[in-house]
């Protein structure tokens, strides 16, 4: 536990008597909104007039309630510490361009989102003070789909549901791969982030295909075949020449993408849905033992959500549902609600795609490996319409819902929620060790463990819903420290996050160690000098 | 209406609603859904489709409150759409266009219950 404080935090000290506005954020009187450090008040509006010369007026926000919808998170923050000071939303390539010659000319940092539905991560937090919000939300032209390459490409701004109400409308036979909140978040924002869905598309910057980039500079650079004349393979081929350069962009502050391929999978002929149910909290290991050769060995082809009885609960049930208030979620109880409503204390989501034919051939080897595992494996057949077998149903398949919105309301109605969401190889021992210890530290600062594994090709992303009620003043607190714990002593064990929230960049990047942090702050002040994208995002300034 | 007792309203949010207004209004005529083209942005939609493509996945599937047929007043629809309550995410003016916030909030102000609804 001997990590330094945040460098967040010390900036967040050493802001105290600097530059802040008493108009942007909700607390003007009490706690202005700081200007990023070594800002002052004229560079601030003076960015702000120009961009409302570029994108007109309604489309900056600057005042208090104008700005109210980018402060919305989930994540603890009981210092108000991830707030921004404005909002500028451009429609087009030019606009961006002319934002970034402004920001530069004024110095002012720019926090870019595409739909900012980063829920539980920060929403449209910026990660350190002063910064204006780039919101890409306008830009929302499908620009191209190929439905033989089964390939697109999209503008930020592109939610799920437009994407998918476009293939349905055109009658196009491809599939999109979501995250659980589908509706409201965008392929672009996801993948820049490395999310996650869970049809065989799941690791979604896997199926990632060229990108269109405004560099700090205001310059536009084409990733991959997108910078040769004439070429037709940019959303075909991923690697170009040279240096791979996608990765740079994401989880990153290196540039602003403004197009991004993607490619998308064919609606397979046949789709087939199962849960395996395990009784027992300690069978987590025998489950992942189960599933690692089927998913190494791509027998089971998508990404698997492996989903404990509490998290499932926490979807459609309030706590005190379970349990009085106050009291220990114990594993008993658990059980009971779990058995009540068809659910075991672990259940595993996979599916199968394919025909008739090749389900039929791979079903028995799968079927006898999690039966042997002492799990049941069930399908529609025996689930019906079960709400929780419904939902991963839809999601393995790319279908759009928010049930998992559900989560919370868990506990109290104050909607607080962070993602810790650790890596591991895919090994049962690993999971054990990680799923003892989460419960740990969890249980002692009064939460719950609502978890689950997403069992990917050869790793696990332990997905930890830290649930809690913002609304309350101990609890949220309690919830900001119990999750600095858990980065902490997860890293002490070498197993670090795979992403994080605005609230943990710093923390996590100290765990990926100075060699790396060294090498992206050396990337970071050759291309971006001024520091006017994103500083703090991933821990890189 | 101040801030303070639109806060007080959306409290009051699990509370059944008075009917009489419900059933006054009703929906607008239904428009024709609106498709995106190629290369172009998403057109305004209608309060319909907002709501059936955001509102809906929550409201009235266990996820978050009913709200159709409750009279909720459109004021209190526009301040929690944009501030977000408690566990709802708060929507943008460039997630839902203010154009159709003023569309949406009257509508679901109007629209009766819908009877496949459920939830708390
Ligand atoms: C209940 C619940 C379930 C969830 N389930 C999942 C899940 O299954 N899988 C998953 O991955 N996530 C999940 N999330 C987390 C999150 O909501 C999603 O990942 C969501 O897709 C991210 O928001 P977005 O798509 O709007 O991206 P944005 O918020 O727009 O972007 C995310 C980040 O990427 C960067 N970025 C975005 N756009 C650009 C750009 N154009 N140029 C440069 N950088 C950019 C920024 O740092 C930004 O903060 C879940 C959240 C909740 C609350």
């Amino acid at each position: 536990m001997s990590l330094d404080l945040d460098r967040r935090g010390l900036l967040g000290a050493g802001l105290v008597g600097a530059a802040s506005i008493g108009l942007g954020t909700g607390a003007s009187a009490a706690s202005p909104a700081p200007l990023a450090p070594g800002r002052s008040m004229a560079d601030f509006t003076g960015a702000m007039k120009a961009f409302r010369g570029v994108v007109g007026a309604e489309w900056v926000f600057g005042d208090e309630d104008a700005v109210a919808p980018y402060e919305k998170a989930y994540i603890p923050d009981p210092a108000h510490r991830y707030k921004p000071v404005g909002a500028v939303c451009p429609q087009s390539l030019e606009e961006v361009q002319a934002i970034v010659r402004i920001a530069n000319q004024y110095r002012q940092p720019l926090w870019t989102v595409s739909t900012g539905k980063n829920m539980g991560y920060g929403m449209t937090s910026p990660a350190t003070p002063g910064q204006v919000v780039l919101d890409l939300k306008r830009m929302n032209r499908i620009l191209e789909v190929d439905a033989e390459l089964g390939t697109c490409l999209l503008e930020p701004g592109v939610t799920y549901q437009q994407l998918k109400d476009y293939l349905d409308d055109n009658k196009i036979p491809l599939w999109i791969d979501v995250p659980t909140v589908g509706p409201i978040a965008s392929p672009v924002g996801n993948t820049l982030d490395r999310g996650v869905g869970y049809t065989p598309y799941g690791e979604h910057f896997m199926f990632q295909c060229g990108m269109e980039v405004v560099l700090p500079s205001g310059e536009v650079m084409r990733t991959g075949m997108g910078s040769i004349k004439g070429s037709t393979a940019w959303q075909a081929f991923k690697w170009g020449y040279g240096p791979y350069l996608d990765g740079l962009f994401t989880q990153s502050n290196f540039g602003i993408v403004t197009k991004m391929g993607m490619w998308l999978m064919p609606r397979p002929p046949v789709y087939k849905p199962f849960m395996v149910r395990h009784g027992d909290m300690a069978d987590v290991p025998r489950i992942i033992e189960a599933m690692r050769p089927l998913r190494v060995s791509n027998l089971v082809a998508n990404c698997n959500l492996m989903m404990s009885a509490s998290y499932q609960l926490a979807m459609f049930k309030r706590r005190n549902e379970i349990v009085p208030d106050g009291a220990p979620l114990d594993d008993d109880s658990v059980k009971k609600a779990a058995k009540a409503n068809g659910l075991g204390m672990w259940n595993t989501y996979f599916a199968l795609y394919g025909t008739d034919q090749t389900i039929a051939g791979v079903e028995p080897i799968i079927r006898a490996s999690l039966t042997a595992s002492g799990g049941e494996v069930l399908t529609a057949a025996e689930m019906g319409d079960n709400p929780w077998f419904h939902h991963h149903q839809t999601l393995m398949q790319g279908g759009l819902n928010l049930d998992e919105i559900g989560l919370l309301r868990w506990r109290g109605s104050g909607g607080g929620l962070a993602w810790f969401a650790p890596v591991a190889a895919a090994r049962g021992v690993e999971a054990q060790r990680q799923t003892a210890l989460a419960r740990e530290i969890v249980s002692r600062h009064g939460f719950d463990y609502t978890a689950a594994y997403a069992i990917g090709w050869r790793d696990l992303h332990h997905i930890i819903a830290l649930l809690f009620d913002k609304a309350d003043a101990a609890e949220h607190q309690r919830a900001d420290d119990c999750y600095k714990e858990l980065v902490v002593r997860f890293g002490a064990q070498g197993w670090a996050s795979y992403r994080t929230g605005v609230n943990s960049m710093d923390l996590v990047a100290q765990q990926y160690g100075e060699v790396n942090r060294r090498f992206n702050a050396t990337l970071k002040h050759a291309i971006d000098p001024n520091g006017i994208l994103a500083p703090g995002k991933s821990g890189i300034f | 209406m101040t801030r303070s007792m639109l806060i007080m309203l959306a409290a009051a949010l699990p509370l059944p609603a008075t009917p009489a207004l419900a059933q006054q209004g009703g929906a607008p005529a239904v428009a024709l859904p609106v498709r995106q083209a190629l290369g172009k942005v998403l057109p305004q939609r209608s309060p319909e489709q907002v709501y059936a493509k955001v509102c809906g996945y929550c409201h009235g599937r266990n996820v978050g409150p009913i709200i159709l047929g409750r009279g909720l007043p459109a004021e209190a629809v526009r301040y929690i759409v944009r501030h977000g309550q408690n566990a709802m995410p708060a929507f943008r003016p460039t997630e839902i266009t203010p154009a159709e916030l003023d569309a949406l909030s009257q509508w679901v102000s109007q629209s009766p219950a819908r009877k496949e609804e459920h939830g708390q």
